[in-house]
């Protein structure tokens, strides 16, 4: 066989006894470790750092600790190997020039225990998560609904709606300690998510989809609702609204005082106004409030060019550099009108709809009558 | 094997054409594997550079809890485009294009791929795509993330629909790479290379073409959907008008789900190769490796779902994905304990290389193991978009991908270059780069566990100290990048000469001067076992001349 010209030949293999110098001491080493950190996740329950406030929460916890025992034990190990291996069989400055390793090449034995026994964990992480998913996800499905609420997401807050309450509920999710409840999650625009970090549970609440959870309560508390899945510019404080668990002489009183506000208002979803809007009694004022409650994250007070998401509007109805609106239409009350209602698709993207924005027809008058006012 | 006989007859394998002279033909529109390797390579790291500068806004957005460095527009603007141009602009191009092109046809003792002008073709539709997607920012770039979830991505501007275009043509360019190096690998190893023969590296990009292949068509279904909902209101998605939000999230991650191993199996050949080098002994478990490759690569097709366990998949739909996800454990396992036995009993070199490829096991391993959370259906309810998803993937691409990018890199600089790299600046590299990235990651798994959601501009208070932390951590893994830009750049000038192998590798690529002749090899060798054995003789026939002054026999194989 050829050699090529300019390599050396002369080449010296090491040798190593047994599994190599303090091997087995620093095994059993890692091995302490391994289990110090198992007995760690034995003991302390997660709620230490999180509380939780329904009964599965405490399941899905035990499946946690069961990854981190597992997880960091079999980490430990891969960099304590790596590291002492790293050390132990290290060129050194005595060795001989063109000094080789041990020139193995596999171990049939070894390499079948490392099949076998990640074949096996992977069997037993698989029952520890399937008994976990099991109830909460199929066997739930023919436990009884319990109380059923919904929710609904918007860009970017939640509103629930109870069975006995008129219309929706805003601000605060109440729900009484101690209850079987099923929450039936939507969106009316964008996809937004529903979780609770306290319940260990989220699901997506996805446009022209109903996604269901299900659990009891278990802990009173006010744990914070997050939204995890990006809905816009105002996605990172889509977090201000809380779930409140509390006794249920409290939540029938809090339950009572909504029935009592939403006596008169319509179990009907929000619709488009067919006809004009009456703009004749708007009032400036209160479309300012408005303005910065709904159109504010996407659009300035300020000149066209000055854009968030849309334009600037300041003088959107008396700029002569722009007489017409980015519908086309003259710039005139009645097409702004016209625009918060249907909404508009353009070269800016989407403006949502009078019903995406939650805006009545009494609303639209007040925003047009604040944009007429601003010269 | 009727290939080999016509090889050794010296019939079609020793037909070269010259080399073409003049600036434009060599080095701007080159057909020449190595050449276009290194185009993808100083490409890739334009981007990587861009791509990071995005980094540091957001993590400079994010040093303060109610934000303040950028609007919150921007921002999302900004990790849109930064994740966008790190997965297709960066390391996809970098693992195939830029190494897959430079080493691998090398390693097969071939003269170029089998379609030299497909490859150049790919290559060009690569710069003009970053350019398209860097470009959207000018018209308003995407907010919703390198995902672009509709109904959110329909109500993008102008630049989402321009990210579709720009996406689909760096797709287009990634899928022809496929095809070309399944053929090359298939259909062009030198005589006596059989598959079993081949280096790590080859395997890793054997197992990774046909997903780029495959996966890639369904991304570009999905994109050309997306932009006819955009520009013509054709109804795919929009749950208003009949669409279904959650077909975009199949087809996406239908592709997006075998792109992580697209993103990572060319890494794992690369270590494959740097390990047994550096540690001077046989890779441990050849087969296995091979072997274990092309399962991920096959299994990576069956688990897309499982980024979906929140979405309103149906509940019994979760079962098989969640089951299938750990089964990829195995193979991910057996991987990681024969890298580390290739330690074991070795003469360990610690160069730059060396220590990127021990810091990959590592750092990939971490990686690996949150990932079971990540999979499994009880915790994912938990864990699912929120700073723990961050951190796994960042492990994964990031002490996963771009470190194997990094070893890669210090490991095949002298064959591209002829000059070594300086060491005490890798080195510093290395260390520096670390200990930035595991300060700026680790924190992102409680952070994540305790409520932080992901792709947020503002965040609660009581996460600000950590968030703090990651910052100042990145920046310091940004210095730690910034050495190695500067290594390359002082090693280019006044590196020492490497000479064909500093590494004494074993490998055909290493056997050849270093930078490579134009047509690689004098004469196309013939290979008589595998690259790894050190203390045996180098199993190649034909190489006499490689070193040697003597004439290449372009001239007769020329017309």
């Amino acid at each position: 066989m050829m050699r090529l010209k300019g390599l050396p030949v002369v080449e010296k293999e090491s040798s190593v006894k047994g599994l190599g110098p303090g091997f087995w001491p620093f095994t059993g080493l890692l091995t302490l470790l391994a289990i110090a950190n198992i007995y760690f996740w034995a003991v302390t329950p997660l709620s230490r750092w999180m509380p939780t406030a329904v009964t599965v929460a405490t399941q899905i916890d035990e499946l946690f600790r069961v990854f981190l025992a597992v997880g960091i034990a079999l980490f430990i190990y891969i960099l304590g190997y790596a590291i002492f291996f790293s050390i132990v069989f290290r060129a050194r400055k005595d060795d001989p020039p063109d000094a080789l390793g041990v020139q193995i090449h596999d171990n049939h034995k070894l390499e079948l225990w490392w099949t076998v026994l990640p074949t096996i964990a992977v069997i037993l992480i698989s029952w520890a998560s399937v008994r976990v998913w099991f109830p909460i996800q199929i066997a739930s499905a023919s436990t009884p609904a319990g109380l059923v609420v919904e929710s609904i997401g918007h860009q970017w807050f939640y509103t629930f709606r109870y069975p006995g309450i008129n219309g929706e509920v805003t601000g605060n999710m109440h729900l009484p300690v101690g209850e079987p409840v099923t929450l039936n999650v939507s969106s009316e625009d964008v996809i937004h998510s529903f979780w609770v970090p306290a319940m260990r549970l989220k699901q997506d609440m996805v446009p022209g989809l109903i996604n269901v959870m299900r659990f009891t309560t278990d802990r009173v508390g006010r744990y914070r609702i997050i939204c995890t899945e990006f809905c816009g510019v105002e996605h990172g404080v889509m977090n201000k609204q809380y779930l409140v668990i509390e006794p249920k002489a409290q939540f029938a009183a809090w339950y009572h005082s909504w029935q009592v506000k939403n006596a008169t208002a319509s179990n009907a979803l929000p619709q488009i106004s067919s006809a004009p809007i009456d703009l004749s009694d708007g009032s400036a004022a209160a479309g300012q409030v408005l303005f910065s409650q709904k159109c504010s994250a996407c659009h300035a007070i300020a000149p066209f060019s000055k854009r968030i998401v849309g334009p600037g509007l300041k003088g959107v109805l008396h700029d002569p550099a722009h007489p017409n609106l980015l519908s086309g239409k003259p710039a005139t009350p009645a097409n702004v009108a016209d625009i918060l209602q249907h909404g508009l698709q353009g070269s800016y993207g989407q403006m949502p709809t009078q019903v995406q924005n939650a805006l009545t027809d009494k609303d639209i008058a007040n925003l047009v009558a604040y944009l007429n006012s601003l010269k | 094997m009727a290939v080999a006989a016509t090889h050794v007859g010296g019939g079609i394998a020793d037909h070269v054409h010259p080399e073409p002279q003049g600036f434009i033909r060599r080095y701007v529109f080159s057909i020449d594997h190595k050449i276009i390797g290194i185009q993808y390579l100083i490409t890739g790291f334009i981007f990587l550079v861009l791509a990071g500068l995005l980094a540091e806004v957001i993590r400079t957005q994010l040093m303060n809890a109610n934000g303040g460095f950028v609007s919150n527009n921007t921002y999302n603007e900004v990790y849109s485009i930064h994740g966008s141009a790190m997965v297709w602009l960066v390391v996809i191009p970098l693992m195939t294009g830029a190494f897959g092109n430079f080493v691998m046809p090398l390693q097969l003792g071939a003269r170029d791929v089998a379609f030299p002008w497909l490859n150049m073709i790919s290559f060009w539709m690569f710069p003009v795509a970053g350019l398209m997607l860097f470009s959207s920012f000018l018209m308003g770039a995407p907010v919703a993330g390198w995902t672009e979830y509709p109904p959110m991505s329909l109500q993008g501007e102008a630049g989402t629909s321009m990210w579709c275009a720009a996406i689909f043509l760096v797709g287009i360019s990634s899928t022809l790479t496929g095809m070309n190096f399944m053929v090359t690998i298939l259909k062009m190893r030198a005589p006596g290379m059989t598959l079993t023969r081949m280096p790590l590296f080859v395997w890793a990009q054997l197992a990774t073409a046909p997903l780029s292949m495959v996966a890639t068509t369904a991304l570009a279904g999905a994109l050309a959907a997306l932009f006819m909902e955009r520009q013509f209101g054709v109804p795919f998605f929009d749950p208003t008008k009949g669409g279904s939000p959650l077909l975009w999230q199949h087809m996406f991650w239908f592709y997006s789900h075998p792109a992580v191993y697209i993103m990572i199996l060319p890494a794992f050949g690369m270590i494959s190769e740097i390990l047994p080098t550096f540690a001077r002994k046989p890779i441990f478990g050849y087969k296995m490796i091979a072997f274990s490759s092309v399962t991920i690569a096959l299994a990576g097709f069956m688990v897309w779902a499982h980024h979906m366990f929140t979405s309103g998949l149906a509940p019994f739909m979760q079962l098989p994905f969640m089951l299938l996800t750990f089964v990829i454990a195995v193979p991910t396992g057996i991987k990681i304990f024969s890298w580390i036995t290739t330690l074991w009993g070795g003469k360990i070199h610690f160069t730059s290389a060396m220590l990127f490829a021990i810091g990959f096991v590592v750092l990939f391993a971490l990686g690996g193991i949150t990932g079971i959370f990540l999979a499994s259906v009880p915790t994912d309810l938990h864990l699912h978009g929120t700073y723990f998803v961050v951190a796994h993937f960042h492990y994964v691409l990031v002490g996963g991908s771009l470190m194997g990018i990094f070893a890669g890199f210090y490991y095949w600089f002298p064959k591209m270059s002829g000059r070594m790299m300086n060491e005490t600046l890798g080195k510093w590299h290395f260390w520096l780069f670390v200990a930035g990235f595991n300060g700026t990651f680790l924190p992102m798994h409680w952070l994540g566990f305790e409520g932080m959601p992901r792709r947020v501009a503002v965040y609660d208070p009581q996460f600000q100290f950590w968030n703090r932390v990651e910052s100042v951590s990145s920046y310091v893994m940004t210095f730690a990048i910034l050495l190695f830009f500067v290594n390359i750049l002082v090693s280019l000038r006044r590196g020492k000469k490497a000479g064909p192998n500093p590494w004494k590798a074993r490998t055909l690529e290493w056997q050849i001067p270093s930078p490579p002749h134009y047509y690689n090899f004098k004469h196309v060798p013939t290979v008589y076992g595998l690259p790894y054995d050190f203390s045996e003789p180098l199993p190649y026939r034909g190489l006499d001349d490689e070193l040697t002054d003597a004439p290449a026999p372009v001239p007769a194989g020329a017309h």
